[in-house]
């Protein structure tokens, strides 16, 4: 029905205006070997509580925003710009 | 029928007669009847037929838990089923219907069920229809659709409108009753937003039914006072047939406005339900407490009623139950009934308290048997008499109204919307709220307060706290004193009632009956989760608002353990039924999704052409000209007029980006797989973007108009999805790099000028020399058009695999350049072609699309090797697309696919096989990414993944289609059908 | 072909504006839309815009960290686009919009009810006053939305969406037109 993602930009949105990536996962260096890039690209955690993810203000800033969502409970922590985050930490 | 209408009050007008009609007859109300009333003011109590045994039901209550009360109300279009005549207000010319019953409501042969009833118990479904299974297609599941209760949906479409919208405030207050008022005053007199909703049709709740004073005014009084100032303050909005169904994140609230259920007619101008999407910075839950039904026999037949309900009859309405009314009651609550009842002439023939002590305050007329309980009601359609247990003594009552009250439970609903687990209250006898709620608290009757000064000062009190939490400053507001307050403290619960001999429902709505639950348990499903879905209680579309408390208590003996260990099963959104057109909002029809047009589509238009939806786009398919019958005769036409002379196609929808910024040529040489580093201005090169495990993710080719300006062109389909990838790449994995990205799709009208004599016509309308020498193939620049009077962007690419050319022209003009061209090469046979053309000449050239590159694909594969650098230390996809599995020899390769007979033909999705081998899984070698009749080849074409197929040319093979059992012989061959030196390119 | 008579068409000429006691709209002239790129939080990308307008009241908007919108009725010709673009200095970087967006003014008493239909953006004048610019849904649309006044709001759209987004105001519209 409805969810409120805040956006340190552009304050609490609706989830329809953002698209979803998936955790927020450090990109390997090219030469970090194939365990790593496997990792990167198909592992991932399945937490139940804090989880970061990206999420792009796709219909808004068009900012990539590092997301902190409880899994469980839905709570977003922390949300903040991936490239600007010292001007935008915001924790609502 | 008798009237069962009082001479005088309640809070109806007299002197507007409603006339409505239920089942055909003809009826009359009032204005301010609820449908509910009206038909009880007319005698009527028999008003449907239960679900699964057809047992004659009544109206049980005067609000949104309702059970047995669901009507179809309106013709046509406008029919709705299961509406609750308690909810419904009354209105000139409402047409009701009864459900659940066939051939009619007095005679139902259905109600046979009752005599088969011991086949019906828990579990039925499961028993019964295990077997045998092919039976349950052609006779268990018609058998159980056509007897199940609810009503019929019309199959004619709804004329009404409906919207959504959003509002937004620092304090919801859900219900209007004594707390909601209280806490509405205090908070709209600090100045804050403040939206109070309540899902009656007036304001003033349980006030509204009750015969108290407050201050010496009537409670009625009281709040049309109350309710005067709340509207005259510009910061409070007051939502009346609002019901608030759930609670989401962000304290998001959602809300459903009944904005023209009560008229016959609406008025088109507004919607007849809007959804609301309530942002508050704080919300009051005073959604009151719902008063639990007693499980005892026949407590389901027509006559027996809620007390509180029969109190609401009586004091809102004017409506006398019965003659010979007895209440049965384990708490306070029944008396208040009982002083009503008699102040209106009704003396009560009996109130039977199950407390050995009952209410020592009790001071009038009626017989009062303590310690006593009602085992069984008697009667048929109407309700004749009641037998009363006490110590072991059967005495039996003649009544024709049977008020009941188990106590109350907290409607906590909205509380536990998310996530949080009910509580359960051996002191109140009741699930309470979860504790923590963030961004809401509760007030009133549903925080368990008792009594209508306790509830206003409650309520007030904690606005006040919540408000000057959000720094307003603020008085908790303050009331006169309440006379004839009836205050009714949680009592005892009765779950077992002694004595019974009949049918004790728990659950009215599905027909649940007390032994049901005691099966559960003895079959071993007396876990509350699982003994709901065995024996369906909660499950009915009143999700068990009367019936899951009673339901857990009798668990709860029948396990041997308290309420609190059952636990309960969840609650969910929604509190009540909403409709589909209300979620649905504006957005069906025309306005389903966006439109997008290209700013060609008036030219397409003009010209003949025949559109298709291409995710939100409109484009082209074909031009159909005069003579022309078929569809393919358009598309051959235009196929073969680019091979001849030259056609013109709209480009516009592709994707358009502009990348800006010193470090943007090192950006796409990192977003690419080939190189771009070196790309020189004025030049446009195709490119490779990959995803990061090796596979390609889009095409398409980009230009460099400056040092540090490049356009890149993307598919159709994934331009939304590659300017997300890039500011992915830019912001989150490279955000060192000074580069820029928008969107420029919009901005250009972009035609595709294809065919040995695009640069003849070209020419006239660039003022630039664009020959083979001065614009070489893969040119891009920026250009001068009709002598200086536009400008334009043009490219040299192709494909079609003919000599071509994409001309961008800034979007308001792009209909007139369009004009212009055809204009300037009518006289060399120019014609427009839509998409169905582009696609065929592309697969004549071999060239790929998403069919081809459908996610399974690296760029080898399509022969594509090269596009890979190995020099380049970084891009997306490098490190995965060299592993192994994607390097085999084996892998599936592009290659073309013709048949052996130029009359037959395949289709796009059909299989390869091995000349000889059998039509099966294991002997595929591949299959038909796209084909189509190329006039060309006059044969059908196609382009295939096949395994080893770069090696495999002239192999003869056969093309098999499974689904449509079609086996065409076919040879495999190069996928460029149509010059494959590419010597029409630099013409 | 000098001698063609272009023909600028405005995506939007075949709607009728509204015009009501309580709510009005209509679209605005397409004019110039210069989309300017900075980097975000470096200060000469917050005023460069700004001397590089026409300097109505509205006439830059922001849009996103480092980005603005300067926006006019007059359309402006390449020349003076591209000398607009060599204005901005090294670390800013222009692109026109004016044909790839358009402009559509919806004022009145009702405003913020009427977009309240298609927004979660809280519109009160307190939350959002004047000269306040964001991009918001629209319904199932991507808007760029600058309150110009207490009750007026203009709303930019990607062309292609032109249409579409006028015919769901419409309907938005039509208890209150
Ligand atoms: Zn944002």
């Amino acid at each position: 029905m409805a969810s409120l993602v805040p956006c340190p930009h552009c304050g609490a949105r609706p989830k329809e205006e953002f698209t979803i990536k998936g955790a927020a996962l450090a990109r390997p260096t090219p030469d970090a070997g194939t365990e790593a890039w496997m990792d990167y690209v198909y592992l991932r955690d399945n937490p139940r509580g804090l989880y970061e993810e990206y999420w792009h203000h796709t219909s808004g800033c068009r900012r990539w925003l590092v997301v902190t969502r409880d899994t469980a409970t839905h709570d977003i922590e922390h949300s903040r710009d991936v490239a600007l985050s010292q001007l935008t930490d915001i924790r609502p | 029928m008798t009237s069962y209408r009082l001479q005088t009050g309640g809070l109806i007008d007299r002197q507007t007669p409603v006339s409505f009609t239920f089942d055909g007859k003809r009826m009359l109300g009032f204005e301010g009847d609820s449908l509910a009333s009206a038909l009880l003011a007319n005698g009527r109590q028999l008003i449907g037929r239960s679900f699964k045994y057809h047992r004659p039901r009544g109206i049980l209550t005067a609000g949104s838990a309702e059970p047995n009360a669901l009507m179809t109300i309106g013709r046509g279009g406008r029919t709705e089923a299961n509406t609750r005549a308690t909810m419904q207000e009354l209105y000139q010319g409402l047409e009701a219907k009864s459900q659940s019953r066939w051939p009619s409501l007095e005679f139902d042969i259905g109600a046979l069920n009752t005599l088969l009833s011991p086949f019906l118990g828990a579990g039925f479904y499961y028993k019964t229809f295990m077997w045998p299974a092919p039976l349950w297609e052609k006779l268990y599941e018609p058998f159980i659709r056509k007897a199940a209760g609810l009503g019929k949906a019309t199959y004619e479409a709804d004329p009404d409108t409906y919207e959504k919208c959003w509002a937004h405030c620092d304090l919801l207050i859900i219900g209007s009753g004594p707390t909601g008022i209280a806490a509405a005053l205090t908070s709209g007199r600090s100045g804050a937003r403040v939206i109070l909703v309540d899902e009656h049709s007036a304001s003033g709740g349980s006030l509204l039914s009750e015969t108290a004073s407050i201050g010496d005014v009537s409670a009625s009084v009281f709040v049309q006072q109350a309710m005067d100032e709340l509207h005259s303050l510009s910061n409070v909005q007051i939502l009346t047939r609002t019901t608030a169904f759930g609670w989401y994140d962000g304290n998001v609230f959602g809300a459903v406005e009944r904005v023209q259920k009560q008229v016959a007619l609406p008025n088109v101008a507004l919607p007849v339900e809007r959804l609301w999407r309530i942002v508050a910075k704080k919300a009051l839950l005073a959604s009151g407490a719902e008063e639990r039904p007693l499980v005892f026999g026949g407590n389901d037949i027509p006559g027996v009623m809620m007390a509180t309900a029969m109190r609401t009859y009586l004091n809102r309405y004017g409506v006398a139950p019965g003659k010979d009314v007895a209440i049965f009651t384990t708490n306070n609550s029944g008396y208040a009934l009982a002083n009503d009842l008699e102040a209106r002439g009704i003396v009560p023939v009996a109130i039977i308290d199950s407390r050995p002590d009952g209410n020592s305050a009790y001071a009038g007329k009626a017989r009062v048997i303590n310690g006593a309980f009602v085992s069984d009601a008697h009667g048929g359609k109407a309700l004749s008499s009641v037998s009363i247990f006490k110590s072991g003594i059967a005495e039996t009552i003649k009544v024709d109204a049977l008020a009941m009250s188990g106590g109350f439970s907290p409607v906590i609903h909205l509380a536990c919307h998310r996530g949080g687990k009910p509580i359960w209250s051996d002191e109140q006898s009741a699930f309470l709220a979860p504790n923590g709620l963030k961004g809401m608290e509760l007030a009133g009757a549903v925080a368990t307060t008792v009594g209508i000064a306790a509830c206003l000062e409650d309520g007030a009190n904690r606005a006040a706290a919540l408000i000057e939490g959000l720094g307003f400053k603020t008085s908790p507001a303050s009331f006169g004193t309440v006379e004839r307050d009836i205050v009714s403290p949680a009592a005892k619960p009765v779950w077992n009632i002694p004595g019974i001999k009949g049918k004790a429902f728990v659950d009215y709505q599905n027909d649940v009956h007390r032994e049901d639950l005691g099966i559960a348990v003895q079959e071993g499903y007396g876990h509350v989760e699982l003994a709901k879905r065995y024996t369906t209680n909660g499950m009915a579309t009143d999700q068990g608002k009367l019936s899951n408390v009673n339901a857990i208590g009798l668990l709860a003996q029948a396990r041997g353990v308290s309420p609190a260990e059952v636990g309960t099963t969840t609650f969910r959104p929604f509190y009540t039924p909403v409709s589909f057109g209300a979620l649905t909002g504006a957005y069906h029809g025309e306005h389903f999704q966006p439109v997008r047009k290209s700013p060609l589509h008036g030219w397409a238009k003009k010209n003949g052409a025949i559109f298709v939806e291409t995710g939100l786009w409109y484009r082209s398919s074909w031009f159909t000209r005069d003579g022309e019958t078929t569809w393919r005769e358009s598309v051959d036409r235009e196929v073969r007029n680019v091979r001849v002379n030259a056609g013109l196609c709209d480009v516009s929808m592709l994707g358009k980006i502009e990348i800006c910024g010193k470090d943007a040529a090192e950006f796409l040489n990192r977003v690419y797989s080939n190189a771009f580093l070196k790309l020189p201005v004025g030049k446009a090169r195709y490119g490779l973007m990959l995803r990061e495990d090796g596979m390609i993710y889009d095409d398409g080719t980009t230009s460099r108009l400056s040092e540090q300006r490049f356009f890149m062109t993307t598919t159709t389909a994934y331009a939304a999805g590659v300017m997300n990838h890039l500011e992915f790449c830019a912001q989150a994995l490279w955000p060192d790099l000074d580069v820029h990205i928008a969107s420029s799709t919009d901005q250009w009208a972009q035609m595709a000028v294809a065919g040995p004599k695009a640069r003849l016509i070209l020419q006239t309308v660039v003022d630039e020399d664009i020959s083979n020498e001065a614009f070489p193939f893969l040119g891009a620049k920026e250009v001068s058009l009709f002598g200086g009077q536009l400008h334009g962007r043009l490219l040299r690419i192709s494909f079609s695999g003919e000599l071509a050319f994409e001309l961008a022209v800034p979007a308001s003009y792009g209909e007139s350049v369009a004009d212009a061209l055809m204009e300037a090469g009518r006289n060399h046979g120019i014609q427009p072609y839509g998409v169905e053309a582009l696609s065929v000449l592309r697969i004549e050239k071999g060239h790929v699309t998403h069919n081809e590159i459908n996610g399974t694909v690296v760029p080898a594969d399509l022969g594509f090797g090269k596009m890979v650098s190995s020099t380049k230390g970084d891009f997306i996809g490098k490190a995965m697309v060299a592993r192994e599995g994607l390097t085999s020899s084996e892998r599936p390769q592009l290659v073309g696919v013709i048949p052996l007979d130029p009359n037959t033909s395949f289709r796009s999705g059909s299989h390869i096989l091995e000349k000889n081998a059998a039509a099966r899984l294991e002997n595929d070698q591949g299959y038909v990414t796209s084909s189509a009749f190329s006039p060309h080849l006059r044969s059908t074409i196609g382009l295939a993944l096949v395994k080893r197929g770069s090696e495999r040319h002239d192999e003869e093979v056969m093309i098999w289609n499974g689904i449509r059992n079609e086996f065409t012989p076919g040879r495999l061959c190069n996928p460029v059908f149509v010059d494959p030196e590419n010597e029409k390119l630099h013409v | 072909m000098s001698d063609f008579r272009l023909v600028s068409k405005p995506a939007l000429s075949d709607r009728t504006p509204i015009v009501g006691k309580h709510i009005s709209l209509e679209a605005l002239p397409e004019g110039h839309v210069i989309l300017v790129m900075g980097k975000p939080g470096a200060p000469a990308a917050e005023t460069q815009p700004v001397s590089l307008s026409d300097g109505q009241p509205n006439a830059v908007r922001t849009a996103g960290p480092g980005q603005w919108l300067v926006v006019g009725d007059q359309p402006r010709t390449q020349k003076e686009i591209e000398a607009l673009f060599t204005e901005l200095g090294a670390d800013i970087y222009g692109v026109d919009q004016s044909a790839g967006r358009v402009r559509i003014l919806v004022h009145g008493t009702m405003v913020e009810r009427v977009l309240g239909k298609g927004t979660s953006v809280d519109l009160a004048a307190t939350s959002f006053p004047v000269g306040s610019a964001t991009v918001t849904l629209i319904g199932h649309i991507a808007t760029h939305m600058t309150r110009t006044d207490v009750f007026a709001f203009e709303l930019m759209v990607l062309r292609g969406f032109a249409e579409s987004l006028w015919d769901d105001l419409l309907e938005m519209c039509k208890e209150f037109a």
